[in-house]
């Protein structure tokens, strides 16, 4: 076999002139803006900030939306730019919002376990958001280990919150897919607590690490494949930004997280203890909605879907949508159908 | 408008720059580069060698193998100043030793072993993405003579080498080997840490240990405190507060009783290496 020797040449050379335009772009692309809508800060506990998105139009629903997003990560993606924002089109549809953002964990939380985040930054927010809507209970709005979180609090709670929507969380850990699962059993999580907080790149490079070629290169050749202008090519910095921009993790909130969820798969096995109190699936009576992506490398579809199996409630909506773990929060197709399911069936419940 | 905290880790331009890199020499590997013939089969080895040193240096700047070498865990060489042969009685830092500690040197051993073991599985899953990549081209006519055509290529090779790099890497040898490591690393550098609080203890700063203590025994105090004020009926049932407050910065653990946590306090006061 024989490549044409000319016009192969000139396809490589064209490459390299798409190459370096797109590098300029990125260049140029740098410094773009991440988050859109406004708001307020109205609450803090230790590096926890409570948030409270100023609205856009009338309210049309009593209840606040509290969202509660991983600790792993940053919470901006939500609300990354304005066609691309959960937020805002919660916003847009009269809800109320809160947002709470864990902060930047350093040396003096190490301690911070996860008692004290459900209980104390959690359970703050809640009572911070009720207090300032007559006592009303609100919607838990749970994101990824969020929405753990978010289960663990209204199995505690179950008077605070009146209704409760996962959106790519994780109830069984120990699905044959889930590859950071496996990776993580063997972990010496005493010795990984000992060693302090985990760098936030440390993490970064485990979630790379699960599909190496396609989250380092393949993104990357795909950009210059589509021939991108400016507003893409902005589009995908953003992405990078917020990928590349992760939180130091108290070391023994993360080893109790590794330990009692992967390792242990408490939440399935009824077996979780929080602050001396047990976490039961089946005590949440909530009606719930669970989003969660099909394509999900992160958070398997199977790990999420059996939330309907285990919970109390008998008003239950679990969906599947074809997009991976990220694209439930960014992609054009997740950005449209996600607010949208939230937004119908939240109606649907007032 | 946000503003991330990127670190260091956030260039956009070298990684693509990076990537670009890559691209192209796959492609000359591919016979783009003009006239070369493409002999599919024959391309076998080479692309197993780029995949696999690839994954070497991926391997090599993940920060869960780093704790030897400083990295992101904020692990550094604490090399402690060498005491002299001769002279007087080694006090403070000069007390410390110099001589890595037998604990540290096996650690090390063990790291280098466990990471021979992983090139082992990178040498696998380069071999298999190569083998696999051919097999599909099969009777594929000829090299990339587009941009398009370049693509697709890529498109078939990235699928290969992640469906290879999935076969090993679920397998449970191979969680376990990641685990080792982890706790490997992990291990030297609380070995690290504690030749460092040797160190630091001989120049008579606080250690990382008693910081510890301290920062337990004042969480334990408002606990206890706030476990008191609750029972006095002191405290509001809906705890918001304003941001900045008091109350706002303590919060409250209403449900566990007023407890003194033995861990890092305690430790702090024991006996030290």
């Amino acid at each position: 076999m024989r490549a044409s020797g000319a016009g192969a040449g000139a396809a490589l050379a064209d490459i390299t002139v798409q190459v370096s335009e797109t590098l300029a772009l990125i260049a140029a692309a740098r410094d773009v803006t991440v988050g859109c809508s406004l708001k307020e800060p109205v609450w803090h506990c230790g590096k926890t900030t409570l948030y409270r998105y100023l609205p856009l139009t009338a309210a049309t629903r009593a209840r606040p939306v509290l969202i509660c997003f991983a600790l792993v990560n940053r919470p901006y993606v939500l609300d990354l730019q304005p066609e691309r924002s959960l937020v805002r089109r919660l916003l847009e549809a009269g809800l109320e919002v809160y947002l709470i953002d864990w902060g930047e964990p350093d040396d003096a939380d190490r301690h911070v376990d996860l008692e004290e985040y459900i209980e104390q930054h959690l359970g703050g927010s809640v009572r911070c958001i009720r207090s300032r809507h007559r006592g009303e209970r609100l919607e838990l709005l749970g994101v990824c280990q969020g929405g753990v979180l978010g289960l663990c609090y209204t199995a505690l709670h179950p008077d605070a919150v009146a209704d409760l929507i996962t959106l790519t969380t994780p109830v069984d850990f120990q699905t044959p897919e889930n590859l950071l699962s496996k990776w993580v059993r063997g972990l010496d999580t005493a010795l990984l607590e000992r060693c302090g907080n985990v760098p936030g790149e440390l993490l970064n490079g485990l979630f790379l690490a699960l599909m190496p070629l396609r989250l380092t290169q393949q993104k990357y050749v795909r950009l210059l494949a589509n021939r991108p202008d400016q507003r893409a090519v902005e589009d995908f910095v953003r992405m990078e930004k917020w990928i590349f921009d992760s939180p130091p993790q108290s070391a023994a909130a993360l080893a109790q997280f590794v330990r009692w969820f992967y390792q242990e798969n408490r939440l399935m096995r009824d077996t979780l203890c929080i602050g001396g109190r047990r976490v039961s699936l089946s005590d949440i009576r909530q009606p719930l909605l669970n989003l969660y992506a099909l394509e999900d490398h992160i958070v398997p579809a199977s790990a999420s879907a059996v939330l309907g199996e285990r919970i109390g409630s008998r008003d239950y909506t679990g969906c599947g949508i074809a997009t991976g773990h990220i694209g439930m929060y960014v992609s054009r197709a997740a950005g449209a159908e996600v607010p949208r399911r939230i937004i119908s069936w939240l109606a649907e419940r007032s | 408008m946000e503003t991330p905290r990127t670190g260091t880790s956030f260039k956009p331009e070298e990684a693509y720059a990076a990537a670009a890199e890559r691209f192209f020499e796959l492609m000359k590997t591919f016979g783009m580069a003009g006239g070369t013939s493409t002999d599919w089969k024959a391309l076998a080895a080479p692309l197993a060698t780029q995949f696999e040193r690839w994954l070497q240096m991926s391997q090599a700047m993940t920060p869960w193998f780093s704790a030897a070498t400083p990295g992101p865990f904020g692990s550094a060489s604490f090399g402690a100043p060498a005491a002299a042969a001769f002279g007087p009685l080694a006090f403070g830092p000069a007390a410390v030793s110099s001589a890595p500690p037998a604990r540290t040197l096996e650690l090390l051993g063990q790291l280098v072993r466990l990471q021979g073991e992983l090139a082992r599985h990178w040498s696998e899953i380069a071999g298999t993405a190569a083998q696999r990549f051919v097999a599909r081209l099969g009777a594929a006519p000829a090299a990339p003579a587009t941009p398009q055509q370049a693509l697709q290529l890529y498109e078939i090779w990235v699928n290969c080498a992640e469906e290879a790099y999935a076969a090993t890497v679920h397998r449970e040898d191979f969680s376990r080997l990641q685990a080792e490591l982890a706790n490997t690393s992990a291990a030297l550098l609380a070995e690290q840490r504690q030749q460092a609080e040797s160190l630091v203890r001989a120049l008579g700063l606080p250690t990382r240990s008693e910081v510890d203590g301290l920062n337990a025994q004042v969480k334990d105090l408002r606990r206890e405190l706030a476990g008191l004020m609750q029972s006095r009926g002191a405290t509001a049932a809906s705890g918001g507060a304003a941001p900045g407050s008091a109350g706002a910065q303590r919060g409250a653990k209403p449900k566990r009783a007023p407890q003194v946590r033995p861990r890092a306090g305690r430790r702090a006061r024991g006996p030290k290496r």
